[in-house]
Order: C-alpha cells, then structure tokens, then sequence
C-alpha cells in the first residue's frame, strides 16, 4: 500500500514536472539567418588575451519571430547551428534562448541580442521593403533615361 | 539559374524593348549524409534555403533535376612537377568518363596549363588520350596560370547554354597560381557565371598545410563541386561527379530580394543537421557581367 502511494505520488509529481515544461516551451519562426561576429564579451576576452591579433569568429545570428515578440538571437560558436524548421520550440534559461534540436536530441544555448514587439517590427519590415521597392524603381527610371540619352 | 530577365524577338519594332522582372530563382543541389553518401531522395520538407539572410521554405516547385547529359573538362595544371601518381590518377579519371554513358564525344576535353596560358589537349576525341605521352613525367615546372586557366574552361564548358546539360570541371592543381592576370574572384565569378561546378583533386604533397589547399577547398564548396586530396582515388571522385549528377534535385523559388549585386544563397537542414547540401554558392541579381 506503502510502495503504491509513492508510485502514485511520483507519477503526479512527473506529470506536474512535465506539465510546467510543456507550458514554457514557447514556439516561433525563424525568418531570417546571417553569420555575425560571435557574442561580444567572449570575443573581446579572447582578443585581448591574445593581443588583439586573433581574427573574429563567425557565428549564426537568427531572427526568431514569435507571437508577441521579436528575437535576434546569436550562438556561442561558429559550428551551433539551429535547424530551419517552420516551428522552433525554445524557452528561456538564465536570460539566454534555449533551442530544442529535436533530432540532435539536444539544446542549443543562444544570447539574445535584441528583442521588439512584433508589430513594432513588421513595421520597420514594411518600411524596408517600401525603400527597396522606391529603389528598384529608381533604378528603373535611371536606366530608361540612360536608354532614352542613348539614342 | 536565374530566369531569363528581358528579351527582344524579329516581330518586335528594333526600337521597343520587352522587360520583365527576374522573379525566380533555381537551386540544383545534391544532399550528402553525415558519412558522405549520396541521398538519392529528399523531400521539400527536409530543407529551407537561406538567400541573403531570408530564410525561404515555399519553393514554387521541386523536382529531380532535369539534366540530360554530363559536359565534362579534365583541366590539368602541368606546371608543378607531374608524378607517375598524377600521370595515373589523369589516366584513371579519361578512362573512367570514357566508360560514363552520360558524356558523348564531344562533350569532353582535357586542357592543361603551364607558363602563360592553357591549352587544349583534346576534345571530342578525349577518349583515345594517351596520357603517357601527353603528359609526360617532368620533375620541375614552370609558370602557373590557374585562374586564367579556370575562367578559361569555365567559359568553354558554358559555351553550350542548354540548361539541361550539367556542367563539371575536374580540376588537378596544387591550388597555387603564380601568373595569371585573372583574380581568384575572376575565376569563381566565371565558374559561376557558366553554372560550372568544380572537383577539385588537390595534388599538394602537404595538403592540410597548404594555401592552395583552401583554394581548391573553396572553388568546390562555392560551385556545388566536391574537394578531394589525390590520396583519395579517382574512383571516388568520378563516384561524387555520377552520384550528384544522378541525385540532383531543383528547386525554385520566389526571389526574396531585389537588392542588386551577389546573393549568398545556403540550403540548410531544417531537422537532421547531419545532412548537407551540396550547391553554388549564390547568383547575381540582375545578372553579372562576364569577366
């Protein structure tokens, strides 16, 4: 009766346990990927314990576009990569970005490098994609008078 | 790789010009496992490619690749000294796309290089070679034009635009150029410019400790070629040339951005991080200028 009640009080406490997990796990989408130098203080120690001469490291730097929320997120080294599934499942550990790679079967630790609202963001988005189209169009009537000059 | 971006027809006045923008790309790609091997299937699913910093994952279509046939040059830098070894590396590698169904006749040339420029050794009638004589072993060399030699094959291969021909360029070079009056980028940019991947067989005696190393390492990775030392066998190489012919996959996709100049383009897992996608490095938007 014993071993049964402390079975029982263990399964409760497991599927608690897996419960609260389950309810900090957040999703979202990584949009955008580009190699940046890698995470500040790290770089700047090595640096400096090398005299400067060491040439900076490369690391994945991600735009990770939640339902509320905008990440950029950088890894610690140039080989930690996340894969670019349509969903990321992640959730936060000491202020850092903890990325599941599912068939790694493991985590991924990213700093965070800068966050905004999403609809701040998808504003600065339609703002760029406006000046790149009043761009292209520039060009475009730059080189229909260059045509036009030509003959 | 891009589509075609204006065109002009007979029936149209000279003095009207037809436009219309590039709005999509095509990547040929082929997909290696964490042991190497070719993965003859993969799914849309299994990948999103990075074009810029935009991570793309509706492709507007996805099918196996549509070529038809190999176009072949065994390209040989003759300048360093030519060992038995490389004699019958070379040997090997002309016996071996002989016996490839793949690449008729005239689809396969040998050009060597040495001093001030590249020359053909054969082509259309590559399959007779005799190696021995044509190249035969010399312990020093001379003068080494590897970047006007590559632009030189790059543009001989891309002479033929059918895009369902695939273009391969085996290079045999240590990597070093010692008087070519093309850059490094010249040649890369010509390579790419004529969709040519590039196999390199590094023929340095040092390989890991050699500059040349990691220009042969980067012709390769940046044209969707493959890298091997001399060690490796020609076998293995003509192996990589086949299976990536034969496992080719295209996809094609919204262009994302209409920034001018080189797009980075990278195809990433999008679950098994093993796998690794073999494809040219990127494109010019519009388009660019031959070197």
């Amino acid at each position: 009766m014993k071993h049964a009640l402390l079975f029982i009080a263990l399964l409760c406490m497991l599927s608690v346990s897996l419960a609260a997990e389950n309810r900090s796990l957040q999703e979202g989408t990584i949009v955008r990927m580009r190699m940046a130098d890698c995470e500040g203080l790290r770089h700047s120690f090595m640096a400096s314990m090398s005299g400067g001469q060491m040439p900076a490291e490369s690391c994945a730097e991600y735009v990770l576009v939640t339902d509320k929320v905008v990440y950029v997120i950088v890894g610690k080294s140039s080989d930690q990569l996340v894969p670019l599934a349509e969903t990321t499942r992640f959730h936060f550990q000491n202020s850092e970005v903890v990325i599941r790679v599912d068939d790694a079967r493991h985590e991924s630790h990213f700093h965070v490098k800068a966050m905004v609202l999403r609809p701040e963001w998808e504003r600065s988005q339609q703002l760029e994609e406006a000046e790149a189209v009043a761009l292209m169009a520039a060009h475009r009537l730059q080189g229909a008078a260059l045509t036009g000059t030509q003959r | 790789m891009v589509c075609a971006a204006s065109a002009q027809t007979d029936a149209i006045p000279s003095d009207m010009t037809l436009r219309s923008d590039v709005t999509e790309v095509r990547m040929t790609f082929s997909t290696t496992d964490q042991n190497g091997r070719v993965m003859a299937t993969v799914l849309p699913s299994d990948f999103a490619i990075v074009d810029g910093d935009m991570v793309v994952r509706d492709f507007r279509s996805f099918a196996r690749s549509a070529y038809t046939r190999l176009e072949v040059a065994v390209l040989v830098d003759a300048s360093e000294s030519i060992t038995a070894q490389l004699r019958q590396e070379l040997a090997n590698v002309v016996q071996l796309i002989g016996e490839t169904s793949g690449v008729p006749d005239e689809s396969f040339s040998v050009v060597s290089f040495r001093d001030l420029k590249p020359a053909v050794v054969c082509e259309s009638n590559c399959r007779a070679l005799n190696t021995s004589a044509q190249f035969p072993v010399i312990p020093s060399g001379g003068l080494t034009p590897l970047y006007d030699s590559v632009v030189f094959a790059a543009r001989k291969l891309g002479y033929d635009n059918d895009p369902h021909v695939r273009r391969i360029l085996i290079l045999f070079s240590d990597g070093a150029d010692t008087i070519s009056l093309k850059s490094f980028t010249d040649a890369m940019n010509s390579a790419l410019d004529n969709d040519v991947a590039i196999y390199s067989v590094d023929v340095s005696r040092q390989p890991h400790s050699s500059p040349g190393t990691l220009v042969l390492r980067s012709f390769s990775v940046n044209t969707g070629g493959r890298y091997f030392p001399v060690e490796a066998g020609t076998t293995k190489l003509i192996d990589a040339v086949l299976e990536d012919f034969h496992a080719a996959y295209t996809v094609a996709y919204k262009l994302p951005s209409h920034a001018d100049g080189f797009h980075l383009v990278r195809i990433l897992p999008t679950h098994d991080l093993s796998l690794q996608f073999h494809c040219r490095r990127g494109y010019y938007y519009p388009s660019s200028p031959e070197n």
